[in-house]
């Protein structure tokens, strides 16, 4: 009611500001956005439905996928296990390095993923790694191989969970965990009973930017995995391989493929977001 | 069960929450902790109920030595001023929450958690959820679930703090009755002289972490220990370099011995009550509380002179 009548009494300052602002948002992010996405579903599909089908569906792309698949299977739950734990210990205890292990959380969004991979190299490497040789004597491998990737991918969507778990745990803060143990709940069980579900948006939330992440890692998936196609490439590895081979279709049916995951988890995201604003009101 | 408090003393920094502080809490009996914000009364619940561990000293229950026990195992029944309701269940599950716990029977939950819902008046609310009661609900809410578990003793931290003062007044008078008839010994802080003398048998008061007195509302009020208990737990004004209580002093027409003059600077009215504010001779300011009929029959008004008289029963603080 009152923006109406402001609206009314002062249309002449109101409206360009209303309206400019628009303008820029949606120009800004067709201009970025729209336009290449729209871009890559059309070329995707240029020679017909079919050929894109089969471009997605020989076996070195099911693999690709396969293994993009294990990347989030393994790193998510990880990283959500692991999320919710340092989120607990950074909000809900006092202890010496607090602030740092804070600040470490947010290590993988300041560094460069190439320079993660680097890292992953100097520490796991067969030859020259600080523990790599250790592994490599005792028959497992990981860089240029699985566990590497992996490992690359969890290190790049590590804060997701905390960052999303941390505001919310200080919100609810502590009175219902402490009538939990008033009324005889064990630490477990208020965990459980209480706290888990208090925080659950904030954890759905956190997962679903993960899995995003996850799926779409390319810089330090690549330093690690050695791009043996059918054996050490992800789909984001797959479609650089298609489209340096001069496979444009290959590389954008992929393209789409991931897209459209990407597309899966922001609805997913969109699906818990009213739940959690209703949350809050309440 | 009885309570027993003993010479405990508790820090948080360089703060002194308490100072070695000694107390004893009757079996049955209904106990207010009484005194300003930050004089301790919250940290000493909270060291009943094991939310704090004490620096020194010793909590019993029940005659139990229970200060190294965690308070999951205490039986307390705590109720937090800002009702700590678990909003993601319903009213049922939050009641029946310890009942779960404690791996009870499904039929008996259900049977108790429909005694406590009728007995805290929210009957009919059971499939609700906590967002959707009001505050006052809520408190009753987690009164019935503190009580749910059948505990020795019932702590209530600031329970009407956050409610509106219709909704404070009700909840006063109802606590007492609810006390009546569960029996339980309830310990309840609050800042709100007047909330402890209504429902409290025994009040204590509590400032900087030590205990100032102990006693029955009327005995607070008729034989405060010290400045500080008497002005806390009722009106004061000064007279003649005293502290009294506003009601205790006598206003005359006519000069008396022992009677002070004083000028009316305003006259109040008040319903029943008529708050005179006057000047002293050498010029200090006081105010005196009186009747009605009395303020009628002196016919006070402003600009008059009169004088005022101590009460003798009135109490002097040392």
């Amino acid at each position: 009611m009152i923006s109406n009548s402001s609206d009314r009494t002062r249309p002449s300052r109101a409206l360009p500001a209303k309206y400019g602002l628009r303008i820029f948002a949606l120009g800004y992010l067709v201009l970025l956005l729209g336009i290449p996405v729209a871009l890559i579903f059309i070329n995707a599909f240029q020679d017909g439905i079919g050929a894109a089908w089969d471009a997605v569906t020989t076996p070195e792309a099911q693999h690709a996928f396969y293994l993009t698949f294990v990347m989030v299977i393994v790193a998510v739950p990880l990283n959500t296990i692991f999320g919710v734990l340092c989120a607990l210990a950074i909000v809900r205890q006092r202890f010496r390095g607090r602030a740092l292990l804070n600040a470490l959380v947010d290590l993988p969004f300041a560094v460069s993923p190439v320079v993660v991979g680097l890292a992953l190299i100097l520490v796991y490497g067969r030859r020259d790694g600080w523990v790599g040789e250790w592994f490599a004597e005792n028959g497992i491998q990981i860089i240029f191989s699985t566990p590497g990737m992996i490992l690359a991918t969890m290190f790049v969507s590590l804060p997701f969970v905390v960052r999303e778990v941390i505001p919310v745990l200080r919100e609810i803060g502590t009175e219902q965990e402490q009538a939990a143990a008033t009324l005889g709940a064990g630490g477990l069980q208020t965990f459980f009973r209480v706290t888990l579900p208090a925080i659950r948006w904030g954890v759905a939330y956190g997962v679903v930017l993960t899995t995003a992440r996850a799926l779409g890692e390319f810089g330090a998936v690549s330093v690690v995995s050695g791009k043996l196609s059918g054996q050490t490439e992800t789909a984001t590895l797959y479609v650089e391989n298609r489209f340096q081979r001069f496979d444009e279709t290959g590389a954008y049916a992929a393209s789409v493929v991931l897209a459209l995951l990407a597309l899966v988890t922001l609805l997913a995201m969109n699906v818990i977001k009213p739940k959690e604003a209703k949350e809050a009101k309440a | 069960m009885s309570i027993v408090v003993d010479s405990v003393s508790k820090n948080f920094g360089d703060f002194v929450a308490l100072d070695d502080v000694s107390l004893n809490v009757r079996d049955g009996s209904l106990t207010a902790l009484l005194g300003p914000s930050g004089g301790g009364k919250s940290t000493l619940l909270r060291v009943i109920a094991g939310l704090e561990t004490p620096d020194s000293g010793k909590v019993m229950i029940a005659g139990d030595d229970a200060t190294d026990t965690p308070p999951q195992r205490r039986n307390v029944g705590f109720v937090f001023q800002h009702y700590a309701a678990f909003k993601h269940m319903t009213v049922a599950k939050n009641v029946a929450f310890g009942l779960t716990i404690r791996k009870r029977p499904k039929d008996e939950i259900e049977t108790r958690v429909s005694e406590l819902l009728k007995l805290v008046h929210l009957d009919g609310f059971a499939h609700r959820y906590p967002s959707q009661l009001s505050g006052g609900q809520r408190q009753r809410m987690a009164l019935a679930r503190a009580l749910a578990v059948q505990p020795r003793v019932l702590l209530l931290d600031e329970p009407f703090g956050a409610l509106d003062a219709t909704v404070r007044k009700e909840l006063r008078a109802w606590l007492r009755r609810l006390h009546d008839e569960v029996h339980v010994t309830t310990v309840f802080v609050t800042h709100d002289q007047e909330e402890a003398m209504e429902v409290a048998e025994q009040i204590v008061v509590l400032n900087h972490g030590r205990i100032e007195q102990v006693g029955s509302p009327r005995d607070l009020y008729e034989r405060p220990a010290n400045d500080f208990v008497m002005g806390f737990v009722g009106p004061v004004t000064a007279l003649s370099e005293r502290v009294i209580r506003p009601h205790d002093v006598e206003i005359l027409s006519e000069p008396t011995d022992g009677a002070a003059e004083a000028m009316i600077d305003r006259v109040l009215h008040l319903g029943f009550e008529v708050r005179v504010e006057l000047t002293l001779g050498d010029g200090e300011t006081t105010w005196v509380q009186t009747t009605r009929e009395r303020s009628e029959e002196l016919e006070l008004t402003e600009g008059a002179i009169v004088w005022l008289r101590p009460l003798d029963q009135s109490p002097v603080a040392a």
